[in-house]
């Protein structure tokens, strides 16, 4: 395959941009801020990843934040190849735009007269094509987790089959009280942290986040070696305990990268700290690989960032990575697999390698994204 | 770019008059609790084209909507935001674009790529791009399913949709089963990234006179023969269309001021 190369990117998280990230997970120097939800008997406070800089659940605030980091991550492209440049979002976000129409016509005293344009989830990726001058096709991917890890695979096709020159792949999620609600009605939110992989792991906690990739076949040294996806589970929101589902996906998506278990450098594991989900992966991670495995989990710094979490955590390793270090598993104590322990401390890293990330989704969605670091 | 189409299936309400979830179970015998009427055309269209396909286990599976499911935001949005209720867990799942992949998947057995898409411009057109170029990476085969539900208030779907008060809508699913081989093709769709402008659009029509031409009802220009009741993936209705009726067509879309064209060639 030919290489696929990430030429740049940028992302907004509660810890601040990309910098101010990495400074606080270097640091272990983490905001979290908290929120509302509606509970069965009572409404309560729940930690919560938000932005560092506030955006309202709306068109415009959601837009403008979007803007900046999209901006960043193409900044070194001239008019022209920005006119090659197609764009790719990844969300679950509920759509601000539907709720609006939703409200103006059926709620009588919100009820305003007709006034009609075609919007969907992807009027922000067509209104960003328009504005910063790159191509229109635009589309947006929505696999619920793995929206953008997806997104990104899709991607990378369109480069392959010589569709586009460069696309720029967005994964965004802000915070809803629908959303929020819907987590909670499923009692998948932990009232305190998230503890991934770890016996006394209750649940996520979740977070807002943008992120964008610029990917190409330009000079780089860090580079998409093979992915895989599959829609495989045993229900609409779970695997089996087995994790065979996830096995499928990772070893699918070694064999696609000419790798064995023993060429990966690092595995970013999903874990999202729910009991069920983070057992399917640790059994899956085990029939893999072997105990030496290194592998971390990046949820405890932002949150549970859903459908943005695909770019977001692959921008967050390679800024670490590219920061000369590979961030520890916070919120972690006694493992539920006595021989597979997650990363316990940063790990100085400043060489070459093969990154394995995964992510698991609602609806069956399971991804598993392999990327490689070339220093020359 | 070019697709070969294996198999089709459509369904528009205006031209069958069905109850869906009754014929899922009755015919299909499928299991339609914790769905809704989104899901439930969805996996219709599906088992429509299996009737006539064969699916494989690693297929890769693509959806597309104008809008999606937006009924269930209606409800949810009706209960959470307005009413402070508890939100139903299986409203809250529905309202994820892939739930509606997912139990499409699992009623036609396929466990391989599965993508939910929107493009608020070209959803079909732009979904084919995206499908030819999955293939051309997998060499696997795809199957793309079109899914446009009228809501409950028609009102709010003309809203979102960019249409007028008074224009007729309905319901429709389409599906395909596409590849990159011709072989045992039904037709055969070339396509491109390209938008173009009215100008260029007319130097591409007077090239294809030899074919039936059809365009969206989004467009206003261009005397050409277009629907009669809108629905937004409208031109996947015109590939199976084409198909059953034995014509080669070009077939016009448009989005503020660009057009995109599809030709249908049958084999």
């Amino acid at each position: 395959m030919a290489d696929i190369k990430i030429l740049n990117y940028a992302l907004q998280s509660a810890q601040g941009n990309l910098q101010n990230t990495i400074h606080a997970i270097k640091n272990s120097s983490l905001s979290i801020a908290s929120k509302r939800v509606v509970m069965q008997d009572e409404d309560i406070e729940i930690p919560y990843f938000l932005l560092k800089n506030r955006v309202e659940d709306n068109f415009k605030e959601i837009y403008k934040a979007l803007k900046d980091v999209v901006q960043e991550s193409i900044s070194g492209l001239d008019d022209i190849q920005k006119q090659k440049t197609a764009l790719l979002l990844g969300t679950s976000l509920v759509d601000a735009n539907l709720v609006k129409a939703v409200e103006s016509t059926l709620y009588e005293y919100k009820k305003t007269p007709y006034y009609s344009q075609k919007r969907s989830i992807d009027s922000f990726g067509k209104d960003l094509a328009q504005e910063l001058g790159l191509n229109s096709f635009t589309m947006t991917i929505s696999t619920a987790c793995t929206s953008s890890v997806n997104a990104l695979l899709e991607a990378k096709n369109l480069i392959l089959s010589e569709t586009f020159e460069y696309v720029i792949v967005v994964g965004v999620e802000i915070s809803s009280d629908m959303m929020s609600n819907g987590f909670s009605s499923m009692k998948l939110l932990s009232n305190d942290a998230q503890k991934p992989f770890d016996i006394a792991r209750d649940g996520l906690v979740l977070g807002e986040g943008i992120a964008s990739i610029l990917i190409g076949k330009g000079d780089a040294p860090w580079s998409i070696r093979s992915g895989y996806s599959n829609c495989h589970s045993v229900n609409i929101t779970s695997v089996s305990p087995s994790g065979q589902e996830y096995v499928e996906v990772m070893q699918k998506a070694m064999q696609e990268g000419g790798l064995t278990q023993n060429d990966i450098t690092l595995l970013k594991a999903h874990a999202t700290s729910t009991p069920t989900n983070d057992l399917s992966e640790m059994n899956a991670i085990a029939e893999v690989f072997d105990p030496s495995l290194d592998f971390t989990a990046l949820k405890p710094y932002t949150g549970h960032t859903l459908g943005a979490c695909g770019v977001l955590e692959l921008a967050i390793l390679i800024g670490t990575i590219e920061d000369g270090f590979i961030p520890k598993t916070i919120g972690h104590t006694v493992s539920i697999n006595r021989d597979y322990i997650p990363l316990l401390e940063h790990k100085a890293f400043n060489g070459n390698g093969i990154f394995m990330l995964n992510y698991f989704g609602f609806g069956g969605n399971n991804t598993s994204l392999i990327i490689q670091r070339e220093l020359t | 770019m070019k697709l070969y189409v294996k198999a089709i299936s459509t369904y528009r309400s205006d031209r069958e008059s069905l109850d869906i979830k009754k014929e899922l179970k009755r015919k299909y015998k499928l299991d339609t609790r914790r769905q809704d009427s989104f899901i439930h055309l969805s996996v219709f269209g599906a088992q429509r084209l299996k009737e006539s396909a064969e699916i494989k286990k690693d297929d890769e599976l693509f959806l597309t909507s104008g809008v999606g499911n937006i009924d269930v935001i209606a409800r949810t949005n009706l209960a959470v935001i307005e009413k402070g209720e508890f939100i139903k867990p299986f409203d809250f799942i529905n309202m994820l674009g892939n739930t509606t992949s997912y139990y499409v998947a699992t009623s036609l057995g396929v466990q391989g790529k599965n993508i939910f898409d929107i493009s608020d411009s070209f959803p079909v057109l732009n979904s084919l791009i995206l499908i030819y170029s999955s293939l051309f990476h997998s060499k696997k085969e795809a199957l793309f399913g079109s899914i446009d539900l009228i809501s409950e208030s028609e009102e709010l779907i003309r809203r979102v949709m960019g249409i007028a008060m008074d224009m007729p809508v309905v319901s429709s699913v389409n599906y395909q089963k596409l590849s990159l081989q011709n072989s045992d093709a039904l037709a055969e769709l070339e396509f491109s990234a390209h938008s173009y402008s009215k100008e260029e659009l007319l130097e591409i029509v007077n090239r294809n006179t030899e074919r039936t031409i059809y365009k969206s009802m989004r467009c206003k220009e261009f005397p050409f023969q277009a629907n009669d009741k809108f629905f937004a993936t409208d031109a996947s209705y015109f590939i199976n269309y084409a198909i059953s009726n034995k014509e080669d067509i070009l077939y016009i879309d448009f989005f503020e001021g660009r057009y995109k064209i599809l030709k249908v060639s049958n084999l």
